[in-house]
C-alpha cells in the first residue's frame, strides 16, 4: 500500500540521531510550555521559529510539531494540580481533574490524561497516515452553513455543562457572547463596542481571559485560605489509575479522539473547542452526570484525548491543502514557507520525505511523550506539597509572562487582571466560569458562519435547509434542546454533594463548584 | 514581452553585477556608514501581524540576511492586536526614535493612518528606509461547476445579468472589499460578498465550492492552483506577474487603469531617528536585499518586486505617490473628507 510505503520512507527520514533528538527536544519543550500556565504553544513556537532556520526543514518541522502536541500533554498538569489551566485547551480539565486531586487522586488524573493524550495522538496520526488526502478533500467542502450548524450543536451541548442554577449558567453564556462581540464586525469590518480604544479593536484576547478567569481567580481565592499551607494536606493515594478508572475512561478516550479529530479539521476549530465539546458530550452520555464537576474521571479522559486528536486533525489541512485552521497551524505553515516549502495538494507527491517524516515523527513523538510524562506524574504530584506562599507568586509571575509574550501588548495584562477579579467575584456569587469561556470561544465562529451563510445565500435562511448536512445537525440540536426541556422539572435537591463513593468526605469550607 | 519586465529587471540587477564585486560594495558601504556609537544593543524588527503570516515571513528572512551582512543582532518581535493597528500606533507614537526600533510593515498602514488613527498619528510619522517586496491581489476562479471556464469579463457579465448570484469572498473593510467595489461601480455588476477573516480562508471556500470567486495572494493559492483545484483569473497590478504570465491583469480584463491593489512591504523607522543611524539601517537592509540568496527565498515565497520601488532613489517618492492614490480612493468613495 502506498501509505505504508510512505510511512516507511518517513521512518527512514526520522530515525536519524538528529531528527530523533529534535523530536525529543520538541516534546520536552512542549511538555514544559504546556505545564507552565499562560505560556502556550503559540508563544513557544513563535519564540523558537528563528532557531529552526539553521536546521533542515524536516528537523525544524518535527520540532515545531512536537512542541504543539507536547503542549497538549503538559497542559493538563496544572489544571489538575492547581486548578489553573496550563493553556486554553486544558481549561475544562480543571473541572474534574482538580476535584480528583483534592480527593488525593491527582496521580490517577495525571496518568489518565497522559494515556488519553497518547491514545488520541496515536489514533489521530494513524488516520492521518491512511486518509490525509481524502479527509482534506472532504473537509474543504465543509462550508459556512455546516460550520454554523456544528457551532449550534456545540452550544446546545454546552448547556448540558451548566451545573447549579440554570439561570446563572445561561447568564454566563450570554455574557460570554457579549464579551466576544467586542472588536471588528465580521461583515462590514467596522469596530463595535470598542469605545474608541485601539486595544479593544481586535477583540479581547482569549489567553488573557482564560488565564485571568482561571489562573488569577484561583490565586485570589486561595489567598483567603492561607491558614492551610498546601493544596492537598492528606495523603496522596495511588499514583496510577485503578481498574475502575480504566473501565470508566476508555470509551470517553475513543469518543474524545474522534470528536477532537473532526473539530481539528474544520476551519476555526481546534484543541480548545474540542476539549469543551468533549466534556459536554461525556456529561451528556454519562450514566451519572451528577458526578461531573466532582471528580469524574471521564471529565478528564474525554477532553484530554480530544485536544490531542484535534492537533492531529488540524495538521492535515495545513500539510495537504496549505490551509491553516488556527493560529498555531498558521505558524507551522509560516515555518514551512520560510524553509521554502509551499504545502498544498501536491505537497505529499512533491516532498514525500517531509510529509512522511512529519507523520512518522508524530508516532515517535507520542511514544516519547508518554514515556516522558508517566514518570513525571510522580514528580508533579510532589508539587502539591509546595506551600502556597511559594507556589502562587510563581504561578502569577508565569501567568503574566505568558500572557504578555503572546502579543507583547501590556493591555492584555490589564485584561487578565480584570477578568481575574471578575472571576473571583463571580465565584463568590456561585456563578460557573466554564460556560462563559466556551461561549466566548464559540461565539465568533457562530456569528461569522451565520452571517457568511446568509451572505452567500441568494435565498436567505433557506440555505440551512437546502444543505443536508446542515439540516441534519440543526434538527439534532433542536431534539437535544427538547430533551433537555422535558427532563428539567426533576429539580435536584442541592446541598449534599454525593460525590463518588470512594472520595473521602472533606471539611473544606468552599467546595469546587467548578 | 511586457509581462516579463519585472522578472527581467530583477534578474539583470542581480546577474549583471558580479557577485564578488557586489559583496565588496555592500560591505564597504556598511562599514563607511556605521556610526561609532551604534548599535550597541540588538536591533528590534517590529512586525505588527502574528508570527507565521506573510509579513512575519518577510521580516524573519530579512532579519536573517541583514544580520549576516551587518554582524549586529536583530530580534523579530510581533506586536499584534487591532488587526495591525496596535503595532502601527506603537511605531508611530510610542517607539523611541533611537534606531533600535525598525518597523517591518506593509502599506496597509496607510489605511490605518487615514481611516482609523483619528488624527493621533499620520503615515508620515513612519519614515521608509527600505523596500522589501510586493504581493498583488488576484482574483481566483473555480475549476468545477458552471463558472469553471469563465474569464473575469464573463464572470462580471454574469453578475450584471443575474445580480446577487455570484458569490465572491472578501475581507471586510480592506482592499479585498475595495476591489469588488471598484468592479461593481465601473461595470454595474452586483455580487454576493461573503466575508472571511483573510484571503486564505476565502481560497479554501472556493476550493470547497462554497464561493465562486476568491481573492488572494499568489502564496495563498499557489498550492491549490498547481493542483488544478483553483485557477488565477485576474491580477490587480499594473503589469502581469512573471510567475503568472498567462493571467491577465484586472485592467486588461475589464479595461481600465485603477484596478491596482497590492501589499507593499517595506521597512520604516519612527520619525526623528538620527540621520546617521537611519542611513546605516537602510544600508544593512539594502545589502541584504542585494543578496541573491534572500532574493531567491523571497521569490520562492511567491512575492514579486515592484520596479518602481526597487530603486532606492525613487522609493520614497513612489511610495508617497501610492499612498496619495489610496487617499484619493478614500476621498472619492466618501470614506475620507
Amino acid at each position: 500500500m502506498e501509505s505504508v510505503g510512505g510511512l516507511l520512507t518517513g521512518f527512514g527520514v526520522i530515525l536519524t540521531l538528529d531528527n530523533l533528538f529534535f523530536c525529543f527536544l520538541g516534546s520536552l519543550i512542549g511538555t514544559l510550555v504546556g505545564v507552565l500556565p499562560g505560556v502556550g504553544p503559540l508563544a513557544a513556537l513563535a519564540l523558537l521559529l528563528p532557531i529552526t532556520f539553521t536546521m533542515t526543514p524536516v528537523g525544524g518541522m518535527v520540532m515545531l510539531a512536537s512542541i504543539f502536541y507536547g503542549a497538549m500533554y503538559g497542559g493538563s498538569t496544572t489544571s489538575i494540580l492547581l486548578n489553573i489551566p496550563g493553556e486554553a485547551a486544558s481549561v475544562v480539565t480543571c473541572l474534574d481533574g482538580h476535584q480528583m486531586a483534592k480527593q488525593g487522586r491527582a496521580g490517577a488524573a495525571l496518568g489518565i490524561a497522559a494515556i488519553g493524550s497518547f491514545v488520541a495522538g496515536t489514533l489521530g496520526v494513524i488516520v492521518m497516515t491512511f486518509f490525509a488526502p481524502t479527509i482534506a478533500t472532504v473537509a474543504i467542502r465543509f462550508g459556512p452553513p455546516e460550520n454554523f450548524a456544528l457551532m449550534v450543536l456545540g452550544i446546545v451541548c454546552t448547556l448540558f455543562m451548566i451545573t447549579g442554577s440554570p439561570v446563572k449558567g445561561a447568564l454566563m453564556v450570554a455574557l460570554g457572547f457579549l464579551t466576544a462581540a467586542v472588536g471588528i464586525d465580521v461583515v462590514n469590518g467596522r469596530e463595535r463596542f470598542t469605545f474608541g480604544s485601539i486595544d479593544l479593536s481586535a477583540g479581547i484576547e482569549l489567553l488573557a481571559v482564560v488565564i485571568g478567569l482561571f489562573g488569577v481567580t484561583e490565586v485570589l481565592s486561595n489567598v483567603e485560605r492561607v491558614v492551610k499551607s498546601t493544596l492537598v494536606a492528606e495523603r496522596i493515594r495511588g499514583l496510577w489509575p485503578t481498574l475502575a478508572d480504566w473501565r470508566a475512561s476508555w470509551r470517553p478516550m475513543l469518543r474524545g479522539s474522534g470528536l477532537g479529530f473532526v473539530l481539528g479539521l474544520v476551519p476555526g476549530g481546534g484543541p480548545v473547542t474540542a476539549s469543551f465539546m468533549s466534556y459536554a458530550l461525556e456529561k451528556r452520555l454519562s450514566a451519572h452526570p451528577d458526578g461531573f464537576g466532582k471528580g469524574a474521571i471521564e471529565g478528564v479522559a474525554g477532553p484530554e484525548s480530544a485536544n490531542n486528536a484535534a492537533v492531529a486533525g488540524s495538521i492535515i489541512p495545513v500539510l495537504s491543502l496549505g490551509i491553516p485552521s488556527n493560529a498555531v497551524t498558521a505558524l507551522l505553515l509560516g515555518a514551512l514557507v520560510i524553509h521554502g516549502v509551499q504545502p498544498g495538494p501536491l505537497f505529499i507527491a512533491q516532498r514525500p520525505d517531509l510529509f512522511w517524516g512529519i507523520v512518522a515523527s508524530m508516532y515517535v513523538g507520542n511514544v516519547l511523550l508518554l514515556l516522558l510524562n508517566l514518570p513525571l506524574v510522580g514528580l508533579w504530584v510532589q508539587f502539591l506539597r509546595i506551600p502556597y506562599r511559594v507556589l502562587f507568586p510563581v504561578v502569577l509571575l508565569l501567568s503574566i509572562v505568558g500572557v504578555y509574550s503572546a502579543n507583547k501588548n501590556v493591555f492584555d495584562l490589564w485584561v487578565m487582571l480584570a477578568f481575574g477579579v471578575a472571576g473571583y467575584v463571580l465565584l463568590k456569587l456561585k456563578y460557573d466560569l466554564a460556560p462563559f469561556v466556551i461561549a466566548f470561544v464559540l461565539a465568533p465562529l457562530l456569528e461569522q458562519s451565520l452571517r457568511q451563510s446568509l451572505a452567500m445565500s441568494p435565498d436567505g435562511a433557506m440555505i440551512f435547509v437546502q444543505r443536508p448536512g446542515t439540516a441534519l445537525m440543526l434538527v439534532s440540536s433542536a431534539l437535544l434542546v427538547a430533551l433537555m426541556v422535558r427532563r428539567k422539572p426533576k429539580g435536584k435537591p442541592k446541598g449534599k454533594a454525593k460525590g463518588k463513593p470512594k472520595g473521602k468526605p472533606k471539611g473544606k469550607p468552599k467546595g469546587g463548584s467548578r | 514581452m511586457k509581462e516579463n519586465t519585472i522578472a527581467l529587471a530583477l534578474l539583470s540587477a542581480l546577474l549583471v553585477t558580479p557577485a564578488a564585486a557586489q559583496t565588496g560594495a555592500s560591505k564597504a558601504e556598511l562599514v563607511r556608514l556605521k556610526p561609532n556609537d551604534f548599535p550597541t544593543a540588538p536591533i528590534e524588527y517590529t512586525v505588527v501581524y502574528p508570527a507565521g503570516g506573510g509579513m512575519d515571513v518577510t521580516a524573519r528572512l530579512l532579519a536573517k540576511y541583514a544580520e549576516k551582512w551587518s554582524d549586529h543582532r536583530i530580534i523579530v518581535n510581533n506586536r499584534t492586536g487591532g488587526a495591525g493597528m496596535v503595532g502601527h500606533a506603537y511605531l508611530a507614537t510610542q517607539a523611541k526614535p533611537d534606531g533600535y526600533t525598525v518597523g517591518i510593515i506593509a502599506n496597509l498602514m496607510w489605511g490605518d493612518a487615514m481611516l482609523r488613527a483619528q488624527g493621533r498619528w499620520s503615515y508620515t510619522d513612519l519614515e521608509p528606509i527600505g523596500y522589501l517586496n510586493s504581493d498583488a491581489l488576484t482574483w481566483v476562479g473555480p475549476t468545477e461547476g458552471p463558472y469553471k471556464d469563465m474569464s473575469v469579463k464573463q464572470l462580471v457579465a454574469t453578475a450584471k445579468d443575474k445580480p446577487g448570484t455570484l458569490r465572491v469572498a472578501t475581507v471586510p473593510g480592506s482592499m479585498w472589499d475595495y476591489l469588488i467595489e471598484q468592479v461593481e461601480a465601473n461595470t454595474g455588476a452586483k455580487v454576493l460578498r461573503v466575508p472571511f477573516q483573510g484571503g486564505g480562508a476565502g481560497i479554501n471556500a472556493l476550493a470547497g465550492g462554497n464561493v465562486d470567486i476568491a481573492q488572494g495572494f499568489y502564496s495563498e493559492f499557489r498550492g491549490l492552483a498547481d493542483a488544478g483545484k483553483v485557477r488565477p483569473i485576474g491580477v490587480a497590478a499594473s503589469e502581469r506577474l512573471s510567475f503568472l504570465k498567462d493571467t491577465p491583469t484586472m485592467n486588461e480584463a475589464l479595461g481600465g487603469n485603477e484596478y491596482q491593489w497590492f501589499v507593499i512591504r517595506f521597512a520604516v523607522v519612527p520619525k526623528g531617528t538620527p540621520e546617521d543611524r537611519k542611513a546605516y539601517l537602510g544600508a544593512a537592509i539594502r545589502a541584504a536585499m542585494k543578496d541573491p540568496e534572500l532574493v531567491a527565498e523571497y521569490l520562492k515565497a511567491g512575492v514579486y518586486f515592484d520596479p518602481k520601488l526597487t530603486d532606492p532613489s525613487r522609493m520614497q517618492a513612489n511610495l508617497n505617490a501610492y499612498a496619495e492614490a489610496e487617499r484619493a480612493f478614500y476621498v472619492k468613495t466618501g470614506r475620507l473628507k
